[in-house]
């Protein structure tokens, strides 16, 4: 089975091609093809997983590649191929389901949009093989290939409703921006491929970190000769693709803009592809990291973008009064703790690696399963989340929170499934949320106490962040289906149909267990493999966890104060909207301005400049050699007079002066 | 090899000619057939290319063909033929972009007969240019192809199609000139005493051994002539003007092909001759091509012409060609040969595009347009995937050509004080990626524009479309598949490299 991984990127691809070519002869524009096709590559991940994690590779922890040579450049060979480890296993196994999930529910969410269904199912299709492509692909070009292909659908579909409608001008302005600040870090993942590409002569996964998987990769590349100097420049250009693909600060800005897009292509992006890729990419290569001698400034880096995006975009969610921006902030937050986690837990790694502790080893290990695994399961909510707003705005036609309110009589599967979303992302225990995000928030405290003080403050602003969580996802909540129902809210559809609200159903089932099974699950391995039961024990006998359940609950009650029960009023602290942090909050720190500023001037400006140049220097010094050309010519054109005499004295003077060069010579004067 | 008795190379050049010489005297009533006879021989012609890839490339010595031309006053000039790699995907271009082409302007109505005829005489130049493998052959097929395209251009172009083809004309006629003072040189150097032997190779022998200072002299006269062809910032003026006059065919095989010609000639002549030259010429070589990337990218944001804007990213794109080539490196070589193919497959759509821009809506002003992606759904599809394809998407062929370019660049500099200056090639990536989707979002996105009027806009007929899908196909088949036309490559990498 294991190697018929390819299909799983390839079957969605075909259904590209065939929903782009006859999408129209068929019914629902080909989303039957589109989902038939998601199903078979879901099918064919959990097939694969399955096999390698009972299989004989996994349990001598290797990893299964497969490759065909694409490229031979001249000395070294670019291969194309599969590669499946853990890692991969978990992220096919979410991207496909929730994909499927998404798919599935865009039979009804897209239902009225006629020829453009085509176009849709055909795009959000390529958009599954770019993300299922990256995480089974075998070397850094082929992953990168799959990443542009991402970038490329994400600008299509978030531009979906980008000509022939009202909003056509800020939804292609929302594509454009979108497509940019990500180009942005992929012109900068690049520049880190050409540098992995000269100091290992390959971009082969299993060539650089040998065919055994992380802590083994460790001690495989620390036994190569390489140059750490170059290692260094490259980690940051990979982090830079990273912060780019994954909307960290400070290329963020284009998240929120990318709500123009339809719901069920948000929660594409947030969920299951795309964004998670940026994290993908920073778990992949994060041995790169470890091993770097000043990999450490590096991590620490990474950790703090991470603790700065979660806090600074939970800010933003605060107070948004669109349903979709504020989900589009937590994902931001969210997305922050993965950074987080994985700076502190490969932070640890590189302590424990250099100082030859393994006891800070093991524990950053834990930390950084701990942001895979909250990648895993943000995931789920988020999805959840996402396509119950969805539902909401089906229903509603709307995305103001101002105008809804009261739905939860109209609307109770989608009000029930969402408040387990909600519920989840805050960190409520026992659901998925907590258990990773607690992981990370405790690692970070414990590595500022006793490694570098730098990880308490990110503690501090990840706590802050998380009490945030907690306040804006029940403000949205209590907004949207407690209270009296408000003008849209009035006459809502009443709930989706069943073709909606059964993909909310599996994933609040999700949202709800995953957490346990899969912390439970990994301490079953961690048992196997060291004979402790570390993971348990951090989770649950840490004096620092009943302080993240306390600020989750406070947050939820204090949104419940302001929001369901009205006992404070939100208008008190903002001066009703006239507040300064509450304008700069609204405008997002004012940074999609800096954004326009800058392409503005470092764009347009100088390209005026060169045009100009261009057009009166360059092109000026050509048609003036030619002006010079032909007015000399016409100063010569007037000796030729036609006049006899004229050209007579001109012989007479022509022979008077040989004459008298003649005798100058003969003279010996000259 | 031969092929129906007439050797393989000469009816390379056979086939066209007799093509333009039948269609340009089919007149009168007999000019509307002129485009059945003007694809038949094209189609010809790209089937006697395809058929040259197929021949193993150990065997291509014995493809040589040569015959004597002139003998007297002790030169020696042969009408001569030779094929190796880098010939093998210049040929395979034309002969398929003027195939394209010609299905492409099926529907043109002003006198037929002269415009399929200078188009297959367009080919006769361009396969000489790649096929010769004698200087004097190699210099007269280099100006054919100029005297076509002046017609081309002042026949069948806008309404300032006099200004341009004589600009075209003059300009890179001057070029050439200082180039064949370098032939020359060369030609004279090389024979010495002996008789004065034209041909390629002969040149090669006599050249070797020559001192530094010989070399850079010689290598800068032709450099000269070839960077005015390709054209390279500052030398670039005359592209952009006879694009925006020229008609679609024109613009395709200009940009397509006769671009190439200068590329092409830096690297069979130039390199070839001249190592120590090219040593001495190396930093230059590599600054033209890193101020020719981002110029041109820079201008391409200014214009508001779409087609003006892409004979900007042609400029652009060949800066990247020079770069490749200015590294001196096997790879960097190669991938600039196939930037040259790749370039040639992208623009190509992008000029058809832009042509029908022109045709099907009267207008190609970015300003005027705009919102026309639910108006005109299939001319917005090929347009978006040649703007992506030429902003470099990865699965299609740009992208391999630029990734390894830039790679070759990096391996030059890499462990040098100059390593920072591989963030020009990011930069130009980033530019060009910016004003490709600030032009579609002007174009296709938005509102529908009310600025011109709309009624007689009608999308791309089934001949367009055909030759369109036939160039999407390329572009993502070289892309996906790209050792296909890197095999081809490799060989004369192995000729030219070891610098």
């Amino acid at each position: 089975m294991l190697e018929y991984a390819y299909l799983i990127p390839l079957v969605p691809a075909i259904c590209f091609v065939i929903v782009g070519l006859f999408g129209k002869k068929t019914p629902e524009g080909g989303g039957y093809i589109a989902i038939l096709g998601s199903i078979i590559s879901c099918i064919l991940s959990i097939a694969v997983s399955y096999e390698y994690l009972t299989g004989k590779l996994y349990s001598t922890g290797r990893s299964f590649e497969m490759s065909v040579e694409w490229l031979t450049v001249a000395g070294f060979k670019i291969n194309f191929g599969i590669y499946v480890d853990i890692l991969s296993c978990a992220m096919m196994f979410f991207a496909s389901l929730i994909s499927m999930l998404i798919f599935i529910y865009s039979l009804g969410y897209m239902k009225g949009e006629g020829e453009r269904k085509r176009r849709y199912y055909a795009e959000v299709s390529l958009f599954l093989t770019g993300m299922l492509g990256l995480v089974v692909s075998s070397n850094f070009l082929e992953m990168f290939i799959f990443w542009e292909i991402m970038g490329l659908c994400s600008y299509l579909l978030i531009g979906f409703w980008s000509f022939d409608n009202p909003d056509a001008q800020q939804k292609s302005s929302a594509a454009k921006k979108a497509f940019l600040v990500t180009r942005l870090g992929d012109v900068c993942l690049m520049g880190g491929l050409f540098i992995l590409l000269y100091v290992f002569h390959t971009l082969d996964y299993t060539a650089i970190f040998g065919r055994r998987f992380f802590s083994d990769s460790i001690f495989y590349l620390g036994k190569m000769s390489i140059n750490h100097y170059l290692l260094f420049i490259a980690l940051f250009l990979i982090l830079g693709g990273a912060v780019g693909k994954s909307a960290q600060f400070p290329l963020h800005d284009w998240l929120p803009d990318a709500m123009a897009g339809p719901t069920t292509v948000s929660a594409l992006i947030h969920a299951a592809t795309m964004v998670k890729a940026g994290v993908y990419l920073l778990a992949r290569t994060s041995p790169l990291f470890i091993i770097c001698h000043r990999g450490n400034m590096a991590l620490i880096i990474v950790a703090g973008i991470g603790a700065i995006t979660a806090f600074f975009a939970a800010t933003m969610a605060l107070n948004n009064m669109n349903i979709k921006k504020v989900l589009a902030y937590s994902t931001l937050s969210q997305l922050g703790y993965m950074f987080l986690g994985l700076g502190t837990g490969s932070f640890l790694i590189w302590y424990g690696f250099y100082t030859i502790s393994f006891g800070v080893l093991g524990l950053g290990a834990i930390v950084y399963f701990a942001a895979v695994f909250h990648m895993f399961n943000h995931a789920f909510f988020k999805a959840l989340l996402f396509l119950g707003s969805g539902s909401v705005i089906h229903s509603c036609g709307t995305e103001d929170m101002r105008l809804m309110g009261g739905l939860v009589k109209k609307m109770r599967t989608t009000a029930v499934t969402m408040l387990v979303g909600a519920l989840s992302i805050s960190g409520f225990p026992l659901l998925s949320g907590f258990w990773s995000k607690d992981m990370i928030l405790e690692a970070a405290l414990v590595t500022g106490e006793y490694l570098y003080y730098v990880f308490t403050i990110f503690y501090i602003l990840g706590m802050a962040a998380a009490f945030m969580t907690a306040f804006y996802m029940f403000r949205m909540w209590f907004m949207t289906f407690s209270g009296e129902p408000r003008e849209n809210a009035q006459h809502c559809h009443g709930e989706s149909p069943s073709v909606m609200t059964f993909p909310l159903y599996i994933l609040a089932a999700f949202a709800m267990f995953s957490g346990v099974v899969v912390i439970y699950a990994l301490d079953s391995v961690w048992q196997t493999w060291f004979g402790t039961n570390d993971i348990l024990e951090i989770v649950l006998t840490s004096k620092w966890t009943p302080i993240s359940v306390m600020v989750a609950l406070v947050g939820i009650f204090v949104a419940d104060l302001m929001y369901r029960m009205r006992v404070v009023n939100p208008g008190w602290f903002n001066r009703n909207g006239k507040g300064i942090i509450y304008r700069i909050l609204a405008d997002r720190y004012h940074i999609p301005q800096l954004y326009d500023y800058i392409s503005w001037k470092i764009g347009y400006g100088v390209a005026c400049i060169v045009d100009y140049f261009d057009r009166n220097v360059v092109d000026g010094v050509v048609n003036g050699l030619s002006n010079v050309v032909i007015g000399n010519a016409d100063v010569a054109k007037k000796m030729e007079t036609g006049y006899v005499r004229d050209y007579t004295l001109l012989v007479a003077v022509g022979v008077f002066v040989l004459v008298l060069t003649l005798f100058a010579v003969v003279k010996g004067v000259i | 090899m031969e092929i129906f008795g007439i050797p393989l190379l000469t009816s390379m050049i056979l086939v066209p000619l007799i093509g333009a010489v039948i269609t340009l005297f089919m007149g009168g009533s007999k000019s509307k057939y002129a485009v059945w006879v003007a694809s038949l021989f094209s189609a010809v012609t790209f089937a006697l290319a395809c058929y040259l890839l197929t021949i193993d490339t150990r065997t291509y010595a014995d493809l040589t063909e040569s015959y004597n031309w002139i003998r007297a006053a002790g030169l020696v000039i042969n009408a001569s033929f030779a094929f190796d790699g880098i010939s093998a995907l210049m040929v395979f271009l034309t002969g398929l972009l003027v195939f394209v082409v010609v299905i492409f302007s099926s529907g043109e109505k002003d006198r037929p007969n002269y415009f399929f005829s200078l188009l297959l005489a367009m080919e006769v130049g361009l396969m000489g240019v790649y096929l010769s493998s004698d200087y004097f052959l190699f210099y007269i097929m280099w100006e054919v192809t100029l005297i076509p395209m002046f017609f081309m251009i002042s026949w069948y172009g806008g309404p300032r199609r006099h200004y341009s083809a004589i600009k075209f004309f003059i300009y890179t006629h001057v070029a050439s000139l200082i180039m064949l003072i370098g032939i020359f040189i060369m030609v004279f150097t090389a024979a010495g005493t002996n008789a004065i032997d034209f041909s390629f190779n002969a040149v090669h022998k006599g050249l070797a051994g020559q001192d530094e200072i010989f070399q850079t002299l010689v290598f800068g006269l032709m450099f000269f002539g070839f960077i005015v062809k390709m054209p390279i910032v500052p030398l670039h003026t005359w592209l952009p003007d006879a694009h925006v006059e020229a008609p679609t065919a024109g613009s395709v095989l200009l940009a397509g092909v006769m671009l190439k010609m200068g590329s092409y000639g830096i690297v069979r002549i130039c390199l070839w001759n001249f190592k120590l030259g090219a040593q001495a010429w190396q930093w230059i070589m590599i600054a033209l091509g890193i101020i020719s990337m981002i110029y041109g990218a820079y201008a391409c944001i200014a214009q508001n012409d779409l087609k003006k804007m892409v004979a900007y990213s042609s400029i652009s794109h060949m800066g990247m060609v020079l770069l490749g080539i200015g590294c001196l490196s096997e790879i960097g070589i190669q991938f600039a040969v196939f930037q040259m193919f790749a370039h040639g497959l992208i623009t190509a759509v992008l000029f058809m595009v832009c042509g029908l821009a022109g045709h099907n809506i009267g207008t190609r002003e970015i300003p005027l347009l705009g919102g026309l992606a639910g108006k005109l759904p299939m001319w917005s599809f090929f347009m978006m995937f040649g703007f992506m394809a030429s902003l470099g998407l990865p699965g299609l062929v740009g992208f391999v050509a630029e990734f390894f370019i830039l790679y070759a660049f990096w391996e030059f500099i890499a462990n040098t004080q100059y390593m920072w200056m591989i963030v020009f090639g990011m930069i130009s990536m980033m530019l060009t990626a910016g004003y490709y989707i600030w032009a579609m979002q002007r174009t296709l996105f938005g509102d529908l524009t009310d600025k011109i009027n709309l009624d007689h806009v009608h999308d791309i007929n089934r001949a367009e479309f055909f030759a369109l899908a036939i160039m999407v196909i390329m572009i993502a088949f070289f892309g996906i598949m790209p050792s296909y036309a890197t095999q081809f490559i490799d060989v004369s990498a192995v000729l030219v490299g070891g610098l």
